[in-house]
């Protein structure tokens, strides 16, 4: 278990390195020079003056070079400077990441309980009306871009009705929990119902599978009831795999919350990864991508580490 | 059929009601599913009995409807399928009776054990857990207790350190102990009768022999009656008392088991019998019948196409089941009293 967990982590660290090179150059390849964008109309500005600044930030030396230096000063802890900002890039996304926390949080907590309960109500009788009613939902719910279903919501709740904000809380803000609630329903929403639908077929389709399951024939041969049946034997065996599903649909839910985060305004990692890419921030840029990747590889050794405690077959 | 039902829920069944010393009457029972091509009967007008601590093997070669069958005495039958006639037991028509008293019925008064012992088992919770589960639902025991009874079943069908066992989960335990488990869960509750599906089926040959001797022992000490399926003669000559031989969803031959192997009547049965294989040949190669099952609607004996005896009366009618002699039951125009 313990070896299992370091050598997962050893991995986790080259992945890391290899993904932060890969950004490093990448991002070096952007169009647009930082120096330019920094000083943009600027008339003061000389070429011997831009090449002086180029010298300064290094930006004259190799690439790989300049990858050395970076991390170096990265493995001390020093991440260097937002030119977006004007201030340590990890300053900027420390409450970047709690923000986008708050947003995948909230709508886990609830597309994920709804999901194994319409997956489930749908799988009692499949092709019933129900299950018609559910399909139907789901398929609504996957074939809506989701920048769609947030304009709808905010012409719907903030303008029409006005009983909701339509933008997220601006970071600086001393807010209340219940006004940081407020404005965070729309978004989540929306990401829930960009999340649920693809989670409501895969619960189904296990449910289905594991209802005519021998074990689950012999449960009722038992004389259990069918609630029994299918809370204490059919929804463990059918979800244990699921936690796969939701380690894999991670990445996806944090590619949704970007496009939500600049919709609603709000300063999560995506909307702050965006702006930085769209302004030429390569610290920035860099530090935040590189943080998603490790919130990734996280969540996918957490998954692995629940599957196995959860499913006694799997010894680690 | 209201009337007998009032009360059944919780007070055991009165012993043997109707028919004297027959605990199982089945009586023209049917199994049919709605399908594309329309209904498929996949058992027809089938008719047997099971006496209080009698063995009862069922025999006949894949897909005849053997499971289904066996299903329907467990009101199991799978969605979409619908069962016909009377199945009645202790004196009541199961058939048609409410999800709530088959429920109370299955697990106390009737118990299955299934042919595939590495499936039937949750995956994911202890045996010991398992087992236990029967004893809460049918007997009201605590948990605790549950799982010490079920330590004590596990003991009593033969498994080592069951203490252990118990906490295992079924991965962990090989095929036959499995399927000693299955046994035990089955037999906690000590049902009147004991439906077996090719309960040895998956197991290898030692093993098989030692789960037939476990159940024959266990139904000496409990008089229990043994309703035991199988594709292979050679597996029911052991513990059957009386065997009832069917082909494509109707029974064909029905008699006590000295009868069956001393003097088969139908075809069929007399095939099977011939096909026994030797000790030391394999028991897979059982049936080297030529020809295969079909089950379709169709006017005559299902078994003409392959049958060397076949004439045009076989074909344009039905055989009825006759006794042909005293307790010997047969369903062929070629054999009459
Ligand atoms: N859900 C279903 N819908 C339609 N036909 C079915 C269904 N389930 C089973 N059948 C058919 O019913 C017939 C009897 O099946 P059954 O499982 O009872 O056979 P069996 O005698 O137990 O065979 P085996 O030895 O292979 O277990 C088969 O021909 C099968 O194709
Ligand atoms: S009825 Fe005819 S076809 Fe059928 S088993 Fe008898 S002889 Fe053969
Ligand atoms: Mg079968």
């Amino acid at each position: 278990m313990l070896r299992y967990v370091l050598s997962r982590l050893s991995q986790a660290v080259l992945v890391i390195f290899v993904m932060s090179f890969l950004l490093f150059v990448l991002i070096g390849l952007m169009p647009g020079d930082p120096i330019e964008n920094m000083f943009e109309g600027n008339p003061s500005l000389t070429p011997e003056l831009i090449g002086q600044m180029r010298e300064l930030y290094g930006l004259d030396q190799p690439i790989t070079l300049r990858y050395w230096h970076w991390l170096m000063a990265a493995l001390q802890g020093d991440f260097g400077y937002s030119s977006l900002y004007s201030r340590p890039v990890l300053t900027v996304l420390g409450p970047a990441l709690l923000q986008t926390g708050k947003l995948l949080a909230l709508t886990l907590m609830i597309s994920v309980p709804s999901a194994i309960i319409l997956g489930a109500l749908a799988a009692r009788k499949p092709n019933g009306l129900v299950d018609s009613a559910i399909g139907l939902f789901s398929f609504a719910a996957i074939s809506m871009p989701n920048f769609w279903v947030s304009l709808l919501l905010i012409i719907l709740f903030s303008v029409n009705l006005g009983w909701l904000p339509a933008s997220g809380l601006p970071m600086t803000s001393d807010a209340s929990f219940w006004l940081e609630l407020r404005h965070l329903i729309l978004p989540v929403m929306v990401l829930v119902m960009f999340h649920v639908g693809p989670l409501i077929r895969y619960v189904r389709a296990a449910m289905i599978e594991t209802l005519s399951a021998d074990f689950v024939r012999t449960a009722r041969a038992k004389g259990l009831s069918e609630g029994t049946v299918i809370a204490r034997h059919a929804v463990r065996n059918a979800l244990i795999p699921m936690i796969t599903v939701l380690a894999l649909s991670f990445g996806h839910l944090f590619s949704g919350a970007l496009v939500i985060e600049t919709i609603f305004g709000m300063l999560g990692m995506g909307k702050t990864i965006y702006d930085a890419v769209g302004n030429i921030d390569f610290n920035l840029a860099l530090v935040g991508l590189l943080l998603a990747t490790v919130v990734v590889l996280i969540s996918n050794l957490l998954a692995d580490l629940a599957y196995a405690y959860l499913d006694p077959r799997i010894t680690l | 059929m209201e009337l007998q039902m009032a009360g059944r829920d919780t007070a055991p069944l009165p012993a043997a009601a109707a028919t004297v010393g027959s605990l199982l009457e089945v009586r023209d029972l049917g199994v049919s599913f709605a399908t594309k091509e329309g209904r498929a009967q996949v058992v027809t007008g089938l008719n047997y009995s099971i006496g209080e601590g009698e063995t009862l093997g069922i025999v006949g070669e894949s897909g005849c409807g053997k499971t289904m069958t066996s299903l329907s005495l467990m009101g199991l039958v799978p969605p979409g399928g619908r069962v016909t006639g009377e199945i009645r037991f202790g004196g009541r028509n199961l058939v048609d009776q409410s999800a709530r008293d088959w429920r109370s019925l299955r697990g106390r008064d009737i118990a299955m054990i299934f042919q595939e012992p590495m499936t039937a088992m949750n995956p994911v919770m202890t045996v010991g857990r398992q087992i236990a589960e029967v004893l809460t639902v049918h007997e009201g025991l605590s948990t605790a207790s549950a799982f010490d009874r079920a330590v004590e079943l596990l003991e009593a069908v033969g498994i080592p350190s069951p203490n252990q066992r118990a906490r295992d989960y079924p991965h962990q335990l090989s095929g036959g102990m499995r399927q000693r488990a299955m046994i035990a869960m089955a037999l906690a509750c000590k049902p009147k009768l004991l439906v077996a599906d090719e309960p040895t089926t998956a197991l290898d040959v030692t093993i098989q022999a030692q789960i037939l001797d476990l159940i024959l022992e266990l139904q000496e000490d409990t008089g229990m009656s043994v309703q035991f399926i199988t594709h292979n003669l050679a597996v029911v000559s052991e513990l059957a008392h009386r065997i009832l031989v069917m082909y494509a969803g109707r029974g064909v031959e029905n008699a006590p088991a000295e009868k069956i192997f001393d003097n088969p009547l139908h075809p069929y049965t007399r095939g099977l019998i011939a096909t026994l294989p030797d000790p030391d040949r394999k028991v897979d190669q059982l049936f080297v019948i030529p020809g295969s099952l079909r089950i379709q609607p169709q006017r005559g004996c299902r078994f003409a196409s392959r049958c060397s005896l076949a004439s045009e009366i076989c074909a344009a009618t039905e055989p009825p089941m006759l006794e042909v002699e005293t307790d010997h039951f047969v369903a062929c125009h070629k054999v009459t009293p």
